[in-house]
């Protein structure tokens, strides 16, 4: 037994120097394929901000476009041509890349695939529980209603893998609610313009409905409600600065966010680290529960208030770090900087 | 001259090829057949995308619709071949094929009838066709033979020594044979003489009994099917088929321009477009290599677009004014 640990202690000891001789620095390459969404954007400069705090990570190499699981797998192998250690991707399709992961896994590069699982085996994932998000918000609403009436649900894009979990998520708690139906179910693209556009044209409508659930594109659905004079129904978005901020100072509004924090991707970055170090986690697969706070009850509302944070872009989830994964500051983060930037 | 002036232009794409060849290797020294074998296989897709909007446009047309195309057929295929055996790939490929050539056909057609012009009707039926991939498959699935997704894996074994086979990857083959298979036949058809006369002057075709109705529809079948090889290369590439469309419309129009080929029609060819796709992906991989900031890549790439465009217009001018 005595000998066992001694020797787990040595061999830990080699890997540890080992990776001491390799510390000089890690390159690290980035691969995200939707530009300009806060989410997005937030995830972007967690890594960068995880990347600079750890003082492991020379380089940074971030593939950043907007693209298909193709174009992923072109940024990918330009990745592995660069020689980074280690690759923290946003996965376009769950399978669709494997073929990139497989490659570069083969070439002893960390895969670490953030905010979307993927189904190679060889990569870790580090991820939010979409389906769970959509269970979680979906059926505080349905509640909310009195598990009677009709929802507009607002969901993301067509086709994307988040969107199908999260749809998944949000059946599930349908199917809960027989009295509950969907009075109209649209796609915003996760993109604001749209997605108030759509609200707008319903509100237009003058069918009367319940409540609203959203997939994130949530404080233009309650700037519509305001501005249209229409009435105040339960709203469920996510942790976006701006709609947190509403729920605290909106007269009249009901609604609860499910967090969704974009800081994942720093906590992807740390995941690399550690795993580059040496250091293997327990599970192939990393899922983060999601939270729900809504300003119905005085605990939530504490909750509320104690995350909302005006500083932020509205479109910024508020939860800007993860606890546990991400060790750099909210200035570190709001700056965006990465290494030798 | 004109012949002259047409191959100088591919020359020159070739020559500026081969100068980001030696930058990249510059670069990265361990730049390696592999890589060269990665570039051709992300190509390979945006170069079916430019051989159908070249075709169209070289017929005075040009195709909106041609990314939401390959993302139907993509879907289409990765549906059909989603859970089925290996050999139900020998009838999805053609079926895929013909499908790709009825959608451009529908574009034509359309065009012809109506009197709509060319960018109203494929912008419509961009979002029919957008709208038709969801229908098939609503989030990113289906599957691939695996036979089929290895034809553009790694190299083929060729009686040559391996320094050379080993920078000859098989999506380059793919590439090559399955535009030349359609390409070369038309060119010396009547078909295609009639193409680049329409492109030229279409009153001028019709008063000289050319047949306008029927190529336009052609030319717009045969951009279909360069479009479906697309949207295959998508689902062998990727294993499945996502109904979003990619980045092609824009990838496609640019890289027509930047091959010489003349937005009006009438002018240009399929090798020059081909070779811009290639310049565009190098450079896009050295961008990367350079790790770069990824927003000032994408201002980055557009420069060079512009620059080089420009570049053309001033020598077509000069050799006008001579």
């Amino acid at each position: 037994m005595k000998l066992k640990s001694a020797l787990s202690l040595a061999v830990a000891g080699l890997l540890a120097s080992s990776a001491m001789a390799a510390a000089e620095g890690y390159k690290i390459g980035v691969s995200n394929t939707v530009q300009g969404n806060g989410w997005r954007e937030e995830m972007v400069c967690a890594m960068k901000a995880e990347a600079l705090a750890s003082g492991k990570v020379e380089s940074l190499n971030i593939a950043h476009r907007n693209t298909d699981a193709a174009g992923q797998l072109e940024d990918i192998r330009n990745l592995i041509q660069a020689g980074v250690d280690a690759i923290v991707v946003n996965p376009a399709d769950p399978s669709g890349i494997n073929a990139a992961l497989k490659e570069a896994t083969d070439k002893g590069i960390v895969v670490i695939a953030v905010d979307q699982g993927v189904t190679e085996p060889s990569a870790y994932v580090i991820s939010n529980n979409q389906e769970e998000y959509a269970y979680l918000g979906a059926k505080w609403l349905f509640e909310q209603i009195g598990g009677k009436g009709s929802v507009v649900y607002m969901r993301g894009a067509a086709g994307a893998s988040a969107d199908s979990d999260r749809d998944a998520g949000f059946k599930r708690a349908l199917a809960e609610f027989p009295d509950v139906t969907v009075a109209q179910e649209t796609f915003t693209g996760w993109q604001q313009d749209q997605g108030k556009q759509q609200i707008l044209d319903y509100i237009a409508t003058g069918i009367p409905f319940d409540g609203v659930w959203t997939s994130g594109i949530d404080n233009v659905i309650v700037d519509a409600l305001v501005e249209s004079g229409a009435p105040m129904v339960p709203v469920v978005g996510a942790d976006n600065a701006g709609f947190v901020g509403q729920l605290i100072n909106v007269e009249g509004l009901t609604g609860a966010a499910v967090t969704n924090p974009g800081s994942i991707g720093g906590a992807g970055v740390a995941l690399a680290i550690q795993i580059l170090d040496g250091a293997k986690p327990d599970a192939q697969t990393v899922l983060v529960d999601p939270a729900l706070w809504t300003n119905a009850t005085p605990e939530g509302k504490a909750q509320l208030e104690a995350a909302a944070d005006p500083s932020l872009s509205p479109e910024w989830p508020v939860s800007i770090s993860i606890e546990g994964w991400t060790s750099y500051t909210k200035e570190q983060i709001i700056a965006c900087k990465g290494p030798g930037e | 001259m004109m012949l002259l002036r047409r191959n100088g232009w591919v020359a020159s794409l070739a020559l500026v090829f081969a100068t980001l060849a030696v930058v990249t290797k510059l670069i990265q020294p361990a730049y390696h057949a592999d890589d060269f074998a990665s570039l051709a296989g992300a190509a390979l897709p945006y170069a079916f995308a430019v051989a159908a909007q070249a075709v169209v446009v070289i017929g005075g047309g040009i195709d909106l619709s041609v990314a939401a195309t390959m993302a139907l057929t993509s879907v289409t295929a990765a549906r059909l071949m989603g859970g089925t055996g290996e050999e139900a790939a020998l009838w999805v490929v053609p079926f895929v094929l013909l499908l790709g050539a009825g959608l451009g056909a529908l574009n034509g057609i359309l065009i012809v009838l109506t009197r709509v012009p060319d960018i109203v009707v494929t912008l419509a039926t961009l979002f029919m066709f957008q709208g038709a991939a969801l229908l098939v498959l609503p989030a990113p699935g289906g599957g691939a033979a695996e036979w089929l997704k290895g034809l553009i894996v790694g190299t083929v074994a060729l009686p040559l020594p391996e320094a050379i086979t080993q920078w000859i990857p098989k999506a380059l083959i793919v590439l090559v044979v399955s535009l030349c298979v359609v390409w070369i036949p038309l060119r010396r058809s009547r078909l295609g003489l009639s193409i680049y006369a329409v492109g030229s002057s279409e009153l001028a075709a019709f008063r000289s009994g050319g047949g306008v109705v029927r190529t336009k529809v052609l030319a717009y079948a045969i951009g279909g099917l360069f479009a479906a090889m697309g949207g295959l290369s998508l689902t062998l590439a990727t294993g499945i088929g996502a109904p979003i469309p990619g980045p092609y419309l824009m990838a496609s129009v640019a890289a027509v321009v930047l091959g010489g080929v003349v937005l009006g029609g009438g002018r240009g060819g399929l090798l020059g477009p081909i070779i811009a796709v290639f310049i565009l992906r190098l450079v896009r991989t050295d961008l990367a290599l350079l790790s770069l900031d990824p927003n000032v890549t994408t201002i980055i790439e557009g420069t060079i677009m512009v620059v080089v465009v420009m570049l053309g217009a001033w020598m077509a001018m000069r050799g006008a004014r001579r």
